[in-house]
C-alpha cells in the first residue's frame, strides 16, 4: 500500500472515538435505507405473488336469485371469459366470551375445486362438514379459539349455532382479521341453509384473458351481464376491484416510500456529518497538506487523499450496516407481511438493494465532502503553511460586525462570537441539528395528530354503537322503548345500503373486494337534523332540508370531477337515482360514503317511517361502560324480536383504523430517534473540532488569567448558542414537514389529510436534548481544554 | 571551471497586501547562485528572507520580475506544474520540522518518492533508509516523530527533503529550535551535502555559523544589502 494511504489510515485511528461517532452516522442512515429498500423489495414481491397465488376473480358479478353450476360452465365458455364460479358471502354475528363481533361467511361450492380467490388450507379439514367451518388463521385470534373450539354464529334470520372449527386456511387476499376486528369463516352451502338462511350462491366470480386494466375488465365483465340479462338474469352489481392489486398494496407502497424517502434523509445528514468532520480534519491539517505539497503533492493526489479517508470511513459503515440492514429487512418485512396477511415464501433480498445501498452510501457522502475537499486541497502552499489554526479572518464576519456582536455580559459575548468564526462549519451543524430536530419534531407531531384524528371519531359520533337490523322497522316505536334504558342518552335511527356511482350504464359498478369492505361505496340515510353525527364540513354545507334530494360526500365518495352543485345518479337497490351535490366532508373512519335524507331515502325505498340502523349514545362512553349496555340492548331487542344483523361500536372501527397504520407512527418514532443521535454526534464533532483548533488561543487565554472554570464555560456556553441557534428553524421546518407528512399519513389511513398538531411534548423533548447534548457534547472538549498545560497549549499547532 | 547558475532571480518584487494597505517583502531584487554552493540568507525578522526563499521553491510567486532555477522559470509554472517540480528538484526543510505526525519516520521519507513516483516502489525503502543512514538515525526509522528529540526530527526533515535527490536544498531557519551543538552537526551536514555537489541555500539568524557558508546575502527591508552576485 502506498504511503501516503498509511497516513490517512493512521489519521483516522488516532481519533478513533470520534470517527466511530462519524461512521456510526454514516451506519445509521445506511442502515435505514438497507432496511427500508430490502423490506420493500421483498414485500412488493411477495404481497404479489400472494395475491397472485389467489388467483383472484377479475371481476365479480352480484346477481339476484341463485347462480346455478349449469349458467357457471356457460359462462366459461364466453368469449374473453377464462374461468368461472360462483360464491356467496353474508355478515353474520359470532359470540367471543360475551361480546358479539362481526364475521363474514364465504359459502364456497366446491371445496375440492377452488379456481378462483382460492385460499390454502393450513390445518384440520379441507372439506368443512355441515355445521362445521373453515376459518382463516388470522381469524382465530380474534374468536379467542383454537381449531376444534365451537363459536356462536347467528345469521340474520337464524338462531344462533354453535360452528365448529374443523381446519385453518390461509387467505392472503383479505386484511388480517384483527385489523378489521372481525372474523372470516368458509361454509358449505349445507351449513349455510343450518344457520337458517335462504340465500343461494349469488355472486358469480369472472376471470377475463385481458385483465391489464380495469376499464378492460369492466367492459368484459359488462358483456357477461348483457349476456346474462338476455338469459333472464337479473344484475345487482359488477364488482371490478384494481387489477392485480392486494387490498392493502397501495398502502404498504406508500408506507414503504416514506421509510425509503426518511431513511435517505438520515443518510444525508450522516453524510453532510462526514462532510463536516473531513472539512473540519482538512482545516486541521491544512500545515500538513502545505508540507505534502511541498514534498511533491499534487492538489488531485492530495485531494484524492481525503476521499479516499471518505471512502474508508464509508467502507467501515458498510461492514456493520449491510449485514445489519439486511436482518433488520427481514424482520420489518416479515412483521409488515402479518400486517398484510401474506405469507413471505422467498425473503431473498434482491441484489440491487445492496447496489443501490453501496452506490447511494459512496456517492451521497463524496458528493457533499468533495466541495471541502476540492478547496482545501486547492489551497496554495503558501497560505497552507501560514495557518495558525482558527482566525476571524475566515469567519466570514468582518472585524467590525464581529466587534458590534455583544450580548449580555463579556463571557456570553466571547462565546457567541466564537460560535459565529467558522461559517461554513456553522451552517453545516445548523442544518444537521435543524434537519434532525424538524424530523424529530415532525414524527411526534404527527404521531399525536394521528391520535388527535383517531378520537375526532368520538367528537364527529356522538353515538357509541351502530346497530344494525335485519331489515328496514318502524323505527319510533324502538326508539321509545330503548330510551328507558338506563344511560343511553341519545337514540337515533338511519338506513345505510351499498350504492356505486351509476355512470350512465345500465350496471352499477363498484371496485368493491371480496370483503365486501375494501374499495366500497355506502349511502347512509339519517335523520335531518342528525343529533348524533357531527363530520367536518369540508366544503359546502351539511344536509339541511330533509325533504330535498340533496347528497353530501365524504373524502372516500368524493372524486376530482365532482364539484358543488352537481348533478349525481347513484345506483340505489338497482335503480338510478339522482342526487344534488351539497357539501363535501371530512369524516374519520368512514368508508366512500354519500349522506342523504333518510325521508327522502324511504320515499324513494317505499319505506316510509322505517331504518335499518340505530345509533345510541351513552352517558358514559368508556369501553367498559358501553358494552354491557349494548348488551343490554340487545337483549332487549331480541325480546321484541327484533333481528340484529350486527352492532358495532365505534371503539372497534377506530381500534380497526389504528391497527392498519401503528406501524408507520411507530416506524417514525424510531427515525426521530435516530435523527435526534445523529444530531447529537453533529453537534460533539463540531464542537470538539472547534475547540480542538483553538487550543493555541485557550492557552493564551489562561496565561493571561482565565482559570479553568471560565474557560470551561466558554466552550459549553459555545454549544448551549450552536444547539439553541437551531430549534427555531428545527421548529419552523417541522412545521412544513408536519404539514406535507400528516397530509400523507391521513390520506392513507382517513382519506382525509390529518390536522397539523404541534406536539409540546416533541418540542420540549427536542429543546431538553438540545440542551444536555450541547452540555454533554461540550463537557469533554472543555475538560480536554483544560487538561492541556498553559505551555502545551501555547506550543499547540 | 566555471560554475553553472543554479538560482537566477532577476528585478523580483513581492508584495502582500496588509490591513494598512501594501507591504512591499521584496524591492528588485537580482541575485544568481552558482550549482554546489552553500549559501547562507540572514537579516533581521522581517528583512524578506522567507519570502526569498519561499519564491526560490516555488512556494510562492513574485509581483514582478523573473525566477529561474537550474534554466526554469518557475514563475510561470501553473500550481500543480509547480509541486511536482519541486518534489522532484527542491528539497525543503522547516525551522519546526514539520514531519507528519502519523506516519514513521522512515513513511515520512519515503512520502515524497511516492507522491512524485521518482523511484521504482521496491527501491524506495531501502533508498529511505540509505538516507536515514546518512543523517544518522536509521536506528529510529521505525518510530514515529513524537518520539523524537528535535535535532532527530531536523534530520530526518533533512533526510526527508533528500528523498527525490533533489539539485537544490533551502532550509528556512533549520536550528532555530534545536539546542548548538545539535545546530553544529546539522550544519555540518549541509557542508557534506554541498560538496556532494547540492546548492544548499539556508536562512539563519546564528552569526557563528557565517563561517560555514561560502558565501552570504544579507537582506534588508526587502533589499539584498551584500552581495547581489554570489562568487562562483
Amino acid at each position: 500500500m502506498k504511503i501516503r494511504y498509511w497516513k490517512i489510515l493512521r489519521d483516522l485511528t488516532s481519533d478513533y472515538l470520534k470517527n466511530a461517532m462519524l461512521v456510526l452516522a454514516m451506519a445509521l442512515g445506511l442502515f435505514g435505507v438497507g432496511c427500508a429498500l430490502g423490506a420493500y423489495a421483498v414485500l412488493n414481491r411477495e404481497v404479489a405473488r400472494n395475491y397472485q397465488e389467489t388467483r383472484p376473480a377479475s371481476a365479480t358479478i352480484e346477481m339476484e336469485g341463485g347462480i346455478s353450476r349449469e349458467l357457471v360452465d356457460r359462462v366459461k365458455t364466453l368469449p374473453g371469459i377464462t374461468d368461472a364460479d360462483r360464491r356467496a358471502t353474508l355478515l353474520a354475528r359470532m359470540k367471543v366470551h360475551d361480546k358479539w363481533y362481526p364475521i363474514l361467511l364465504f359459502v364456497i361450492d366446491d371445496f375440492t375445486r377452488l379456481r378462483i380467490s382460492k385460499f390454502t388450507p393450513l390445518s384440520g379439514s379441507r372439506q368443512p362438514l355441515p355445521g362445521t367451518m373453515l376459518v382463516e388463521r388470522t381469524a382465530l385470534g380474534v374468536m379467542d379459539a383454537t381449531e376444534g373450539a365451537d363459536i356462536l354464529i347467528k345469521t340474520t334470520n337464524g338462531q344462533a349455532q354453535s360452528v365448529q372449527i374443523a381446519g385453518t386456511v390461509h387467505d392472503p387476499s383479505l386484511a388480517p382479521a384483527w385489523q378489521e376486528q372481525a372474523g372470516y369463516g368458509y361454509i358449505t352451502l349445507e351449513t349455510l341453509r343450518w344457520l337458517g338462511e335462504t340465500q343461494a350462491f349469488d355472486q358469480l366470480k369472472i376471470q377475463v384473458a385481458d385483465s391489464r386494466s380495469r376499464a378492460s375488465i369492466t367492459a368484459q365483465a359488462k358483456t357477461v351481464a348483457t349476456w346474462l340479462e338476455l338469459n333472464g338474469y337479473r344484475i345487482h352489481e359488477i364488482q371490478v376491484p384494481p387489477p392485480n392489486q392486494h387490498p392493502h398494496q397501495s398502502q404498504m407502497q406508500a408506507v414503504m416510500e416514506i421509510m425509503v424517502v426518511f431513511s435517505y434523509l438520515l443518510l444525508i445528514l450522516g453524510a453532510i456529518l462526514v462532510a463536516t468532520s473531513v472539512a473540519t480534519l482538512m482545516v486541521k491539517q491544512v500545515r500538513q497538506i502545505g508540507v505534502m505539497k511541498t514534498v511533491g503533492a499534487t492538489s488531485r493526489q492530495i485531494a484524492g487523499l481525503y476521499l479516499v479517508m471518505t471512502v474508508v470511513l464509508c467502507g467501515v459503515a458498510f461492514l456493520f450496516s449491510i449485514p445489519l440492514s439486511r436482518y433488520a429487512a427481514w424482520v420489518l418485512s416479515a412483521k409488515t407481511a402479518e400486517l398484510l396477511n401474506v405469507v413471505l415464501m422467498d425473503q431473498t433480498i434482491p441484489a440491487w438493494v445492496v447496489l443501490l445501498q453501496l452506490g447511494t452510501g459512496l456517492v451521497i457522502p463524496l458528493l457533499l465532502v468533495s466541495f471541502p475537499v476540492i478547496r482545501a486541497s486547492r489551497r496554495s502552499v503558501k497560505t497552507a503553511l501560514d495557518h495558525y489554526g482558527v482566525s476571524g479572518s475566515n469567519s466570514g464576519f468582518s472585524s467590525g460586525q464581529m466587534g458590534r456582536m455583544r450580548f449580555g455580559n463579556e463571557l456570553l459575548t466571547l462565546s457567541l462570537r466564537n460560535a459565529f468564526r467558522q461559517r461554513a462549519r456553522l451552517i453545516l451543524s445548523l442544518v444537521l441539528l435543524t434537519a434532525g430536530g424538524a424530523m424529530f419534531m415532525t414524527a411526534l407531531n404527527v404521531s399525536e395528530a394521528w391520535f388527535e384524528n383517531l378520537s375526532q371519531m368520538y367528537s364527529q359520533r356522538l353515538y357509541d354503537v351502530e346497530i344494525r337490523l335485519n331489515e328496514p322497522l318502524l323505527t319510533n316505536p324502538l326508539i321509545a322503548k330503548l330510551k328507558s334504558v338506563a344511560g343511553v342518552n341519545r337514540i337515533e335511527t338511519g338506513s345505510s345500503m351499498a350504492i356505486s356511482l351509476d355512470k350512465a350504464g345500465p350496471y352499477a359498478i363498484s371496485s368493491t373486494y371480496p370483503d365486501k369492505g375494501h374499495g366500497s361505496f355506502t349511502m347512509q340515510a339519517l335523520p335531518i337534523p342528525t343529533r348524533v353525527f357531527r363530520p367536518k364540513v369540508a366544503a359546502g354545507r351539511w344536509l339541511s332540508d330533509p325533504n330535498r334530494r340533496e347528497v353530501v360526500l365524504n373524502q372516500g365518495a368524493r372524486s376530482q370531477d365532482l364539484k358543488l352543485g352537481d348533478e349525481i345518479s347513484l345506483s340505489l337497490a338497482g335503480k338510478p337515482t339522482s342526487w344534488h351535490v351539497v357539501g363535501f366532508t371530512e369524516d374519520v373512519g368512514s368508508p366512500a360514503t354519500a349522506y342523504v335524507s333518510l325521508e327522502v331515502f324511504n320515499r324513494l325505498l317505499a319505506t316510509p317511517g322505517r331504518g335499518s340502523l340505530l345509533r345510541i349514545g351513552f352517558a358514559n362512553r368508556s369501553q367498559e361502560a358501553v358494552f354491557p349496555k349494548i348488551r343490554e340492548i340487545e337483549q332487549r331487542l331480541e325480546r321484541e324480536n327484533t333481528v340484529v344483523r350486527a352492532s358495532i361500536p365505534v371503539w372497534i372501527v377506530r381500534n380497526a383504523i389504528a391497527a392498519h397504520l401503528r406501524m408507520l407512527v411507530n416506524t417514525l418514532i424510531a427515525m426521530a430517534v435516530l435523527m435526534a443521535l445523529v444530531g447529537g454526534i453533529g453537534l460533539l464533532s463540531t464542537l470538539s473540532m472547534n475547540v480542538l483548533e483553538r487550543t493555541r488561543e485557550i492557552g493564551i487565554m489562561r496565561a493571561i488569567g482565565a482559570t479553568p472554570q471560565k474557560i470551561k464555560s466558554l466552550i459549553v456556553l459555545e454549544g448551549l448558542a450552536i444547539g439553541l441557534f437551531s430549534l427555531v428553524p428545527g421548529f419552523l421546518g417541522s412545521l412544513a414537514l408536519s404539514t406535507y407528512l400528516g397530509r400523507f399519513i391521513g390520506n392513507l389511513a382517513f382519506r382525509t389529510p390529518l390536522q397539523l398538531v404541534l406536539s409540546q411534548k416533541g418540542l420540549v423533548i427536542w429543546f431538553t436534548i438540545l440542551v444536555t447534548g450541547s452540555i454533554l457534547a461540550t463537557l469533554y472538549p472543555a475538560h480536554r481544554a483544560n487538561r492541556l498545560t498553559t505551555h502545551e497549549a501555547l506550543g499547540y499547532e | 571551471m566555471q560554475k553553472s547558475i543554479a538560482i537566477e532571480l532577476t528585478n523580483v518584487t513581492k508584495v502582500y497586501p496588509v490591513a494598512s494597505g501594501l507591504f512591499q517583502a521584496l524591492r528588485q531584487v537580482t541575485l544568481s547562485i552558482p550549482t554546489g554552493q552553500l549559501v547562507a540568507v540572514t537579516g533581521k525578522s522581517g528583512s524578506g528572507k522567507s519570502t526569498l526563499l519561499n519564491l526560490i521553491t516555488g512556494i510562492d510567486k513574485p509581483s514582478e520580475g523573473r525566477v529561474a532555477v537550474n534554466g526554469i522559470r518557475i514563475d510561470q509554472l501553473s500550481e500543480s506544474a509547480l509541486a511536482s517540480w519541486r518534489g522532484r528538484n527542491v528539497g525543503v526543510v522547516f525551522q519546526f520540522f514539520q514531519l507528519l505526525p502519523t506516519l514513521t519516520i522512515l513513511e515520512n521519507v519515503m512520502l515524497p518518492m511516492d507522491f512524485c513516483n521518482t523511484y521504482p516502489k521496491r527501491d524506495r525503502k531501502e533508498r529511505a533508509l540509505h538516507l536515514l543512514d546518512q543523517v544518522a538515525i536509521r536506528e529510529q526509522a521505525d518510530k514515529f516523530p513524537a518520539a523524537l528529540s528535535g535535532g532527530q526530527q531536523q534530520r530526518a526533515a533533512i533526510a526527508r527533503a533528500l528523498a527525490n535527490d533533489p539539485a537544490i536544498l533551502v532550509a528556512d531557519e533549520p536550528t532555530g529550535n534545536l539546542d548548538s551543538q545539535t545546530a553544529h552537526a546539522i550544519f555540518h551536514l549541509f557542508t557534506t551535502l554541498a560538496r556532494a555537489g547540492k546548492t544548499v541555500i539556508v536562512v539563519t539568524h546564528e552569526k557563528e555559523f557565517v563561517v560555514w557558508f561560502e558565501n552570504t546575502i544579507t537582506l534588508s527591508d526587502g533589499a539584498i544589502v551584500t552581495p547581489t552576485s554570489v562568487n562562483p
